[in-house]
């Protein structure tokens, strides 16, 4: 099912293109990761996904609608980056709200909301206010009303931002738990993050889509990745040596201790094997050794 | 159709039960115990002291008093005075905030995902309405009270009139919430909305009123700002307060397209 088309879509804010002429095309399934750096115009294209921004130019459409339409309240969910719920009330009363609005009764919201709740685990947070929140408590509140109904969309804007490595973690899992029956948009800064939970990756630079990288696919493509836990010897010993295995085509070297190894899968398939050997045979500590790139290296290598 | 009808219905949770709208409830207390207290009862008094045609009359010479004063229940006249003044005042402070601030939080956005800009618009503006009505009944009320602590033989003919007050003042006080609607919809705050209806107010009668004195068939402008008709309310008593209701019912669907038109367009 075609989650969303975007044909030309362009935003413009005076001069400047927030979003030019982007055509992408996006099915359900695994969770799809928009990455870019800062002002490549992530925000906005979530933004105009959900309706809060007009398009200056070009089509969308959502899950077949436009976006802003009543056809899709229930089926698209978000979570905008800076988005706050309102501290004059408590969180049961504006997600039973928001609940109600999707067209849930009463009864059925209340019992709805306290079932989203306890899926972030928070279930005591219903009678508090946003304000007596910490802030990653706040973000997984603000995600469980994501999952209020049965949305076939999710987007989340940066997800992680601001947060703390046990909450991240958390939000990881929420994620991954709650993927089953719906697709997740996610963007974030976070390449590792997104290497975990997500299986293609949109790529935005400058407003303008920059390519569509199939994150499975990359990690079986001829590549390994191998981290060190330090440099024994020189970086150029160290090349030479990967470099000698049959069927390496290059290897290539990040800092501080990323040995990147392009090989020919059909000449040497147990090329793992041979680089395990290196690694013995010159008591060279190593720890991580990982089949295919990291999103990082297929990015911007 | 729905969601306007929760949207409206949450609006009255914002007034009840928020400690910014118990404040603003109980300044409106206070502010009326003592509007009641001084004004109303002793302008009563005051009025019931003299006779159509009597000593206040021609002292004011003034075809306003002279109708006020032929009102069977003097506590409602002053009432309809103070009211017509007084409670566009309070719509103004209290209606300013229908999306501003919820805009800047971001939490229009959360809600936007479950109803459309027009449900989110009108639902706002009946909210407001609803909660205007309940501060006009309620301001009714205790001047019914007072009216029946001095007669009261004068039941009957108070309901009548005070109903008759009620729906005027409901239709007076729509074209200023639908023109704080439109502010609030621009604007990211309170603050900024009551500021944009004060530039929006002083600039058009500063060019409607130029306008009228250089091409007097322009004279009709002068209806176009809420309130314009409330001077004329005021010669006027019973249903033939009615009369003058187009201006107000014309103002707000005017001022409701204009807000509808910008919550449209605006990037949240």
């Amino acid at each position: 099912m075609k989650l969303l088309t975007c044909q030309s879509l362009t935003k413009q804010y005076g001069d400047v293109r927030a979003l030019d002429s982007v055509d992408l095309t996006l099915e359900a399934g695994r969770p799809i990761a928009l990455i870019g750096p800062n002002g490549a115009g992530k925000t906005t294209l979530f933004s105009v996904v959900c309706g809060f921004l007009q398009a200056s130019k070009g089509e969308i459409t959502v899950l077949g609608h436009k976006p802003g339409s009543g056809e899709l309240h229930g089926r698209l969910a978000a979570l905008p980056q800076d988005a706050q719920l309102d501290p004059r009330f408590s969180i049961g009363h504006q997600l039973v709200m928001f609940a109600r609005l999707q067209g849930y009764s009463s009864k059925q919201a209340n019992r709805e909301v306290r079932r989203v709740l306890e899926q972030v685990t928070l279930p005591e947070t219903f009678t508090m206010k946003p304000e007596s929140l910490s802030h990653g408590m706040r973000k997984r509140v603000l995600f469980a009303q994501t999952l209020l109904g049965e949305p076939e969309l999710i987007l989340l804007d940066e997800p992680t931002a601001g947060l703390d490595p046990p909450n991240v973690k958390v939000m990881r899992r929420l994620i991954s738990e709650a993927a089953s029956g719906v697709t997740f948009i996610i963007s974030s800064h976070n390449l590792d993050e997104l290497e975990k939970v997500c299986s293609s990756v949109v790529h935005l630079e400058n407003g303008k889509l920059k390519g569509i990288v199939d994150i499975d696919n990359a990690k079986t493509s001829g590549y390994l990745t191998l981290v060190m836990v330090e440099l024994p010897e020189p970086i150029e010993q160290i090349t030479r040596a990967l470099g000698a295995i049959s069927g390496v085509k290059e290897v290539s070297f990040s800092s501080p201790n990323r040995f990147l190894i392009n090989y020919d899968v059909n000449v040497n398939a147990t090329i793992d094997l041979n680089v395990m050997q290196i690694l013995i045979a010159n008591d060279w500590k190593y720890r991580q050794l990982v089949n295919g790139r990291t999103l990082e290296d297929q990015l911007y290598a | 159709m729905s969601n306007v009808f929760l949207l409206a219905r949450y609006e009255l949770s914002r007034m009840f039960m928020t400690r910014r709208g118990l404040l603003s409830l109980t300044a409106f207390a206070l502010i009326w115990f003592l509007v009641l207290r001084y004004a109303i009862f002793g302008a009563a008094q005051f009025f019931m002291a003299d006779a159509p045609g009597g000593l206040i009359v021609s002292f004011f010479n003034s075809t306003t008093i002279n109708n006020l004063m032929s009102w069977q229940i003097p506590e409602l006249a002053v009432f309809w005075v103070i009211s017509l003044y007084l409670f566009p005042v309070f719509c103004i402070m209290l209606t300013a905030d229908q999306t501003a601030s919820d805009k800047a939080r971001g939490t229009l956005r959360l809600i936007h995902l479950r109803a459309t800009r027009d449900g989110i618009f009108f639902g706002r503006f009946a909210g407001q309405m609803l909660i205007l009505i309940m501060l006009i009944g309620l301001a009714l009320m205790t001047t019914v009270v007072l009216v029946m602590l001095r007669d009261s033989s004068l039941l009957i003919p108070t309901l009548r009139l005070s109903f008759i007050l009620f729906v005027n003042l409901i239709v007076v006080l729509l074209p200023y919430t639908a023109l704080m609607a439109w502010v609030s919809a621009m604007a990211r705050s309170a603050r900024q909305a009551t500021l944009y209806a004060v530039i929006i107010w002083i600039i058009f009668s500063l060019v409607s009123g130029w306008l009228a004195s250089r091409f007097p068939e322009l004279l009709m402008l002068d209806k176009v700002l809420p309130g314009a008709q409330i001077s004329n309310l005021l010669q006027v008593s019973g249903w033939n307060t009615l009369l003058l209701a187009y201006i107000p019912i014309v103002q707000t669907v005017v001022l409701l397209f204009l807000g509808r038109l910008m919550m449209q367009r605006s990037d949240w």
